[in-house]
């Protein structure tokens, strides 16, 4: 049976041209220049396509991550024969995979949503039925409707990943493709759909005068928890889910939830495990927030109003995503050579760190190179377009195109692909809750307490020391 | 089991408590209503500005462009709303190479040798080589400030936009004799945009020598438009924060980033005499809610009372709408604001649903092309205390 790109990830054997760390300086270097070049071409406000308006730019940004995703990670690959992804060059393939989902994207968007949708259920979804509305532009129809599409591939871009990193792909892993990919990819849009009704319309309801009383609940059901009517509240939980399922896969390579035998056990304690880390960063970020800033004023405008804290937790969670991947990708998910819970806290703080230097030099000088606009706060700063552009471009170069050309693939022997599971699962059962594990979790718990409280402490006066952009 | 695997073991167990810890610490107490402990507590300034008896406002144009359709049509074809202001191609800094291909200096070179005392020609050549230039309207503003010994200062915040509308604006309300007869002490630019800024020369045509005091943040081809348009007065650039004007008068700059590359807003704030604060804005881009608690924490006005609010707000300057406006507007209440002469950026919607809300809005006259009586229009005037 033809096994299409099933596990082609785990089982290709990238080469390193160079020694040492130039092939993935050499890869940054090509990426970043692939990455300045298609901003200029299709986003930047003084480049040629201009799409970062900002929603525009985003929608397309954040549907083609999920249509990498759906075809590697939903559908291995398929249509496309093993022997051709083993065999064809990056180059090419890169080409091709590339333009399929670009065409994937553009069918979906303008076809299922802005025409189906759009025309024959919600009329948010389309730009042509807003502007039949009294008083409504055609830029602000398109904008509308941009967030209403782009929202569905958030919730997208966490749930379609999440069924495969934390649900195994199950009940459907054993299903040959593309069997398996429609599955999943239902269960994941039927989801996706829900979330959706139950975070996102609630927002679209109230975007009209008088609010839309008949349709969507209103005022929203949130107002009161999250001091805000906006739907960035839901943004900002969904955002930090997908971030968590990527760090899960890549830099905590599953742990700890890995080591629960029981497969549902650990399916359904993966899947809800990831919901409760990112819901501890949502809450996390935005006291953060209210630590550095001062306490957020309802109803006030920019870096004070509770609507663009909330927004802010998503985007300050992507930032830590971008170094995750960077040293999963091309960095060969450095360190490895410790017992899984060292490698994983060292990689940890290492993205940490990479988050918060990043952070700070986006916001001291993307104002410079990438045409937004200055600030931390402005409703057309929006660090999630230009972090996922490059996160897509890594995946493209990643995933269709083995790293090339710093690194070569050279498909895995029935040996060493043996031996890397068997490695796998060595560092698995190395865990062993013996006592003194059980007794060095207990004082970790408490040092985890108080590394928490040192740093909520430690927060406010060290972002004084490190003056970002003007403060008031 | 030896004492190394012992270690290692209690190591694993202890990296991974930690995380457990960290994540169960942040999820439990980050969003709890006890981390409100930890907030600092904001000492007011309390600084003193003084007093004056009276603040009235002619509104001398509100309406900045006349059709929202025209004028969003033009940015979204740019390339939107980060675009910069000067490259869109409208009057008075046309090329002629279409929208989104302008920029200051082609611009400024086909009209400088007419600013600022041949405007109409100026504007007819701007015409020729703009889009869309009879969209053009502006944002200006007449404050007449009443000392507590009687005595009257005038001055005007913002220069509108439009060279042609902006002119019949000023001999309308008769700023063009006050200008000529140096009753204006200073001109105050709230910010860089088109709409409330390029306007410069009609005031220079009539006072080249006045005072310009214009916010920090400004870009490199709006301060050489300040020259370009023929200024011979003093210009001076508001740092950041509080700046004490006349008793009773202040200018607070805010150092925010606003579209179509502007940086900066400067508003002012007025302490009548046994009735409160009142502020003035251009286009409030800071939001008027931080206004408020900006006055609040840094200002000592009588009463401790919100006594009114003029300007543009800027909620919904295009009719677009979002959830967060619905913030402002169900927040604005705790304010206690006694009147609100709203206009401009605020939107008509917004105002609509002020009004709903039963705030005390000063209804206007909707003359001069200003669209609806639901805020203050064109000519209509507002007096504080």
């Amino acid at each position: 049976m033809e096994r299409f790109g099933e596990h082609y990830l785990e089982e290709r054997k990238l080469v390193k041209r160079w020694s040492g760390p130039i092939p993935a300086l050499v890869s940054l270097l090509l990426t970043l220049t692939v990455f300045y070049a298609t901003w200029w071409i299709f986003q930047d406000p003084r480049g040629i396509m201009r799409m970062y308006t900002p929603y525009s730019g985003y929608m397309y940004c954040r549907w083609w991550l999920i249509m990498m995703i759906w075809m590697v990670y939903l559908f291995d690959f398929w249509p496309f024969k093993r022997k051709w992804l083993e065999t064809t060059h990056p180059l090419v393939k890169g080409a091709v995979l590339t333009l399929i989902s670009v065409a994937i994207l553009l069918i979906l968007v303008k076809g299922f949503f802005e025409g189906f949708l759009g025309n024959y259920g919600l009329a948010y979804f389309n730009p042509e039925q807003l502007e039949k509305l009294d008083g409504i532009t055609s830029f602000f129809a398109a904008e509308y409707s941009a967030l209403a599409i782009l929202m569905f591939a958030a919730i997208a871009s966490w749930l379609s990943p999440a069924w495969v990193v934390a649900m195994e792909n199950a009940p459907w892993h054993k299903m040959p493709q593309p069997a398996r990919g429609f599955s999943i990819l239902t269960i994941t849009f039927f989801l996706s759909t829900i979330v959706y009704f139950v975070t996102m319309h609630p927002h679209m309801g109230i975007l009209y005068h008088p609010w839309q009383y008949f349709t969507s609940i209103a005022p929203p059901y949130w107002e009161k928890f999250a001091d805000t009517v906006s739907g960035n509240f839901h943004v900002s939980w969904i955002m930090c889910c997908t971030v968590v399922v990527w760090l899960v896969e890549t830099i905590w390579e599953r742990y700890p939830f890995n080591l629960i035998k029981n497969d549902w056990l650990r399916r359904f304690a993966t899947f809800f495990g990831i919901i409760l880390i990112a819901l501890a960063m949502h809450f996390f970020l935005y006291f953060a927030q209210e630590l550095t800033w001062g306490e957020a004023i309802r109803g006030t405008r920019r870096a004070f109003s509770p609507d663009w804290r909330w927004l802010h937790v998503g985007e300050m969670a992507i930032f830590f995503l971008v170094p995750a991947l960077f040293l999963s990708f091309y960095c060969d998910n450095w360190p490895k050579k410790f017992s899984m819970p060292v490698n994983v806290a060292t990689r940890t703080i290492v993205c940490l760190v990479a988050a918060v230097v990043l952070y700070i030099a986006y916001y001291k000088t993307s104002h410079l190179f990438l045409g937004t606009q200055k600030g931390f706060s402005h409703p057309q700063q929006f660090p999630m377009i230009p972090t996922i552009w490059l996160i897509n471009i890594w995946l493209a170069h990643h995933w269709f195109m083995d790293n090339w050309p710093a690194w070569k693939m050279v498909p895995k022997t029935a040996h060493e692909i043996e031996a890397d599971r068997n490695a796998a699962q060595a560092q698995i059962d190395d865990i062993r809750f013996t006592p003194k594990f059980v007794t060095g979790m207990g004082a970790g718990l408490a040092m985890g307490v108080l590394f928490y409280v040192v740093t909520v402490r430690a927060l406010p006066a060290l972002y004084e020391i490190i003056d970002i952009i003007p403060k008031n | 089991m030896s004492d190394t695997i012992k270690r290692r073991d209690f190591l694993k167990g202890a990296i991974t408590g930690t995380g457990i810890g960290v994540l169960g610490a942040m999820g439990a107490y980050s969003y709890s209503g006890a981390r409100k402990a930890l907030f600092s507590k904001t000492e007011r300034k309390m600084t003193d500005i003084g007093t004056c008896r009276s603040v009235k406002v002619t509104n001398i144009s509100e309406t900045s462009w006349f059709d929202n359709q025209t004028l969003v049509g033009d940015i979204k074809g740019a390339g939107g709303l980060l675009v910069d202001q000067y490259s869109y191609n409208w009057a008075p800094f046309g090329n002629g190479n279409g929208l989104g291909k302008g920029s200051y200096a082609d611009g400024i070179a086909k009209i400088k040798q007419y600013l600022p005392h041949d405007l109409d020609k100026a504007w007819e050549i701007a015409q020729e080589n703009s889009v869309n230039p009879d969209n053009a309207g502006g944002y200006s503003c007449l404050l007449e400030v009443e000392e507590l010994d009687g005595n009257k200062r005038k001055f005007l915040l913002d220069s509108g936009w439009s060279y042609k509308w902006m002119d019949e604006c000023f001999k309308r309300e008769g700023i063009d004799k006050m200008l000529e007869n140096r009753e204006i002490e200073a001109l105050f630019i709230s910010h860089e945009h088109f709409d409330h800024y390029w306007g410069l020369p009609v005031t220079l045509k009539y006072d080249p020598t006045i005072t310009i005091y214009i916010p920090e943040g400004f870009y490199p081809e709006g301060k050489q438009y300040i020259k370009d348009s023929g200024h011979t007065g003093k210009l001076i650039e508001v740092k950041n924060g509080l700046c004490k004007q006349i008793p009773g008068m202040a200018s607070y700059v805010f150092p925010i980033p606003i579209i179509c590359r502007v940086y900066g807003e400067q508003s002012l704030y007025f302490n009548i005499k046994d009735k409160g604060l009142v502020s003035v804005t251009g286009c409030c881009h800071q939001g008027i809610i931080r206004f408020a608690e900006t006055a609040y924490n840094e200002i000592k006005y009588e009463n401790d009372q919100c006594h009114g609010i003029y300007g543009g707000l800027h909620i919904s300057p295009f009719d677009d709408w979002d959830p967060k406006y619905d913030d402002l507007v169900i927040s604005l209440e705790r304010y206690g604001f006694e009147r609100i002469g709203c206009n401009h950026c605020t939107g008509v919607l917004c105002a609509k649903k002020f009004i709903s809300q039963g705030y005390p809005v000063i209804e206007g006259t909707a003359r001069f092309r200003s669209k609806d009586k639901a805020y203050l229009g064109n000519g209509d005037t507002i007096t504080f205390g």
